[in-house]
């Protein structure tokens, strides 16, 4: 688990505010799974077709891409900035590297890493643009997500890569199913797990956490903000590059739009999860489980037949409480903390 | 001389400069451009979003952002039609379109004060929602049986002169806005607000008002934009305005609208419009294709920030040296880590 904020990096030997800290987080993120569970049972109640192994594959498959890309926009969300060219960067890694699967056969695995070097590439002048020329993040990343987005259909020329131009391993791989469940579910578990564990253990990875708390407090403290920023943009451009890549798999038919929009679905995700967009603090298992809620809203509207927009209000008014509820319980902590002081000072002038 | 060279610092001295660049590098590239009635009508182009970039650059002046100025169109376009379909005549039409978007700028300014939400993530829950609303009430069909009274005011060129209506309404909408923001108390107490919450609300300024009144009045302008984008399109379909977010952030920054509230002109986002106007113009009349033109606005974007956080950093290096201070460069890389921190 990653849960982490200042008081773990800074030690000060107050075990009561970790604490309090701590089972908050594990509160939010019991708060989402409880939706998620309600949502479950009223969406069972309506369609019969709901509760199925069938149906949990859909959904699960469905997350799966989404929690890959929310995990990488969540490590920048973490250092109080954002990344909307995410999209653009995953349909820029995406189509160039189906582009060039169609074009040289037998490149194998090298494919992956074109596409993780391109997304990589791209997060780091996103981390360049933020971090050294002081560009705020939502301006650079919007400068960019138009950016990549034009070289990307510069490249295409407006021809797409179709299903029949990729090698088969590589449309195979996301949708081989190991126990009736397709693999592209276990990378995106293996991700959250191995980037909860890096974020975890180690020590510069950690450091988007302290930065994300409180910027100016961890350059006075002497760590490096800008190296850190630019570490965070760099991670958040391999893991879209690696998406990028897992979704053209997928879908097979590489278009220009590959992963447009894509920026909003995972700051939904990062935001629904309980991951705090002022920085500092979240789980990446939260951000799993806030791409599982929207996988299952869109998978329970579709089985209602609802008509399809519905979802955009759907997912904006959740993403409104989301917030909402995380500024109520921010300042429920606040208040604690403030009480749990008072009485220690209380105590020790008795 | 002093007078001359805060003058030549300007960042509106740099718009204007960019401005005559962009416009004889235009002329350079196709034999149609200078023509005063090619100019007018391209105007066309940039008052619908240049409407939503007022509204908007009020909102960052006092340090929020809004994400949904697009979405709110849309559902101003969908409720016009709407009202048309009715047969309402076009006088309570207007007053219900801009009374229905200014009630959702209120919606988002509300949450954002009164329940003291992050803007970027509320409003990037209500561009969303309202876009889903807009697709609930109006369907995924346009409709463009409008009458001539509705579209009157997007479409209408003056006679002889060329000039057309939107324009003058524009200028007219700008006009008012300058004053609104350079002129009153409500405007100043905006940039006040935008630099130092916690100074006005120690001062006794009801800072929830104020940003309230600035989302309120940004719904506002979206609903006028509505009602340019229906007579220039003549249909009303819930995808209106889809994606057109960047050019309006675009032009607020490139504007010299400083990003984090607290800062910035109305004067430069009118002449960074005619500037953004002005480029793709001329990048339409020289054929140059649409993603390329996406590419030039977004370096457009960057550089803009760059290029003034280059002029001030310098600036303040300068001042410090006269003030013979040692640490100079030291000190303003910390007051920007600083600012940095309080966004």
């Amino acid at each position: 688990m990653s849960e982490l904020n200042i008081d773990e990096i800074v030690p000060q030997g107050k075990a009561s505010r970790r604490d309090i800290s701590n089972s908050v987080l594990r509160l939010r993120f019991t708060g989402v799974l409880v939706f998620l569970i309600l949502l479950g049972i009223v969406f069972s109640i309506l369609s019969p077709r709901f509760l199925s192994f069938e149906n949990f594959n859909i959904i699960v498959s469905n997350a799966s891409l989404l929690i890959i890309a929310a995990t990488a926009e969540a490590i920048v969300v973490i250092t109080r900035n954002l990344d909307v060219s995410i999209g653009s960067t995953m349909g820029l890694a995406g189509y160039v590297t189906a582009n060039l699967a169609a074009s040289v056969h037998g490149l194998g695995p090298i494919l992956v890493l074109t596409a993780v070097a391109i997304g990589a590439v791209l997060g780091l002048v996103n981390g360049v643009l933020v971090a050294y020329g002081k560009v705020p993040s939502i301006v650079a990343t919007l400068g960019t997500l138009s950016i990549y987005r034009g070289i990307d259909s510069m490249i295409a020329g407006g021809v797409d890569v179709t299903t029949s131009q990729l090698p088969k391993w590589m449309l195979n791989s996301v949708n081989i199913p190991i126990l009736g469940i397709p693999s592209l579910v276990y990378f995106a578990a293996l991700i959250v797990v191995v980037v909860s564990l890096l974020l975890r253990n180690v020590p510069a990875l950690r450091q988007l956490f302290a930065v994300g708390s409180n910027p100016s407090a961890s350059h006075f403290y002497g760590l490096k903000t800008k190296r850190i920023v630019l570490l965070a943009y760099v991670s958040c451009g391999f893991l879209a590059g690696l998406s990028g890549f897992l979704y053209a798999a997928q879908i097979g038919e590489v278009t220009v739009v590959l992963a447009r929009g894509w920026e909003l679905e995972t700051l939904a995700a990062v935001v629904i999860g309980g991951v705090s967009i002022l920085g500092g603090s979240g789980s990446l298992f939260g951000v799993a489980l806030g791409a599982i809620v929207l996988a299952t809203i869109d998978n329970g509207l579709v089985l209602l037949r609802v008509q399809e927009f519905w979802r955009m209000f759907v997912q904006g008014t959740a993403i409104v409480l989301a917030v909402a509820v995380d500024a109520m319980v921010d300042r429920r902590v606040k208040e604690l903390l403030k009480t749990r002081r008072f009485s220690v000072a209380a105590g020790g002038k008795k | 001389m002093n007078a001359l060279k805060r003058f030549l610092s300007r960042w509106e001295f740099y718009l204007v400069v960019l401005l005559v660049l962009a416009g004889a590098w235009s002329a350079e590239l196709s034999p149609y451009y200078l023509n005063f009635s090619q100019i007018m009508f391209s105007t066309r182009f940039f008052v619908g979003p240049g409407l939503l970039a007022l509204g908007l650059t009020g909102i960052v002046i006092v340090g929020e952002i809004d994400l949904s100025v697009a979405s709110t169109l849309a559902i101003g376009t969908i409720m016009f039609s709407k009202f048309s379909a009715a047969g309402w005549p076009i006088l309570p039409a207007v007053v219900g379109v801009m009374l229905i978007c200014t009630l959702l700028g209120a919606i988002n300014g509300i949450l954002v004060s009164r329940f003291a939400l992050p803007s970027l993530v509320v409003t990037l829950g209500t561009m969303g929602a309202y876009r889903g609303i807009a697709y609930i009430i109006g369907g995924q069909v346009g409709y463009t049986s409008f009458g001539p009274s509705y579209l009157w005011l997007g479409s209408t060129v003056v006679p002889h002169l060329s000039l057309p209506v939107s324009f003058l309404f524009f200028l007219f909408a700008a006009l008012l806005f300058m004053f609104l923001q350079h002129g009153t108390v409500y405007g100043r107490l905006v940039f006040s607000i935008g630099n130092n919450s916690l100074a006005t609300r120690f001062s006794g300024i009801r800072n929830n008002v104020v940003r309230t009144t600035a989302f309120a009045a940004g719904g506002a302008f979206s609903g006028a934009s509505a009602l340019i984008f229906i007579g220039q399109y003549a249909s009303a379909r819930a995808d209106n305005g889809d994606g057109s977010i960047l050019f309006v952030i675009t032009a607020v920054v490139l504007g010299g609208v400083d990003i984090m509230g607290g800062s910035g002109t109305v004067l430069g986002v009118i002449l960074s419009l005619f500037l953004l106007g002005t480029l793709s113009n001329g990048m339409g009349l020289a054929n140059i294709a649409g993603t390329t033109q996406t590419i030039v606005i977004g370096v457009l974007l960057i550089s803009s920030i760059l290029i003034s956080n280059l002029i001030t950093l310098r600036a303040s290096k300068h001042r410090t040296n006269l003030n013979n201070d040692v640490d100079g460069g030291e000190s303003v890389s910390a007051n920007n880590e600083l600012k940095e921190g309080s966004m």
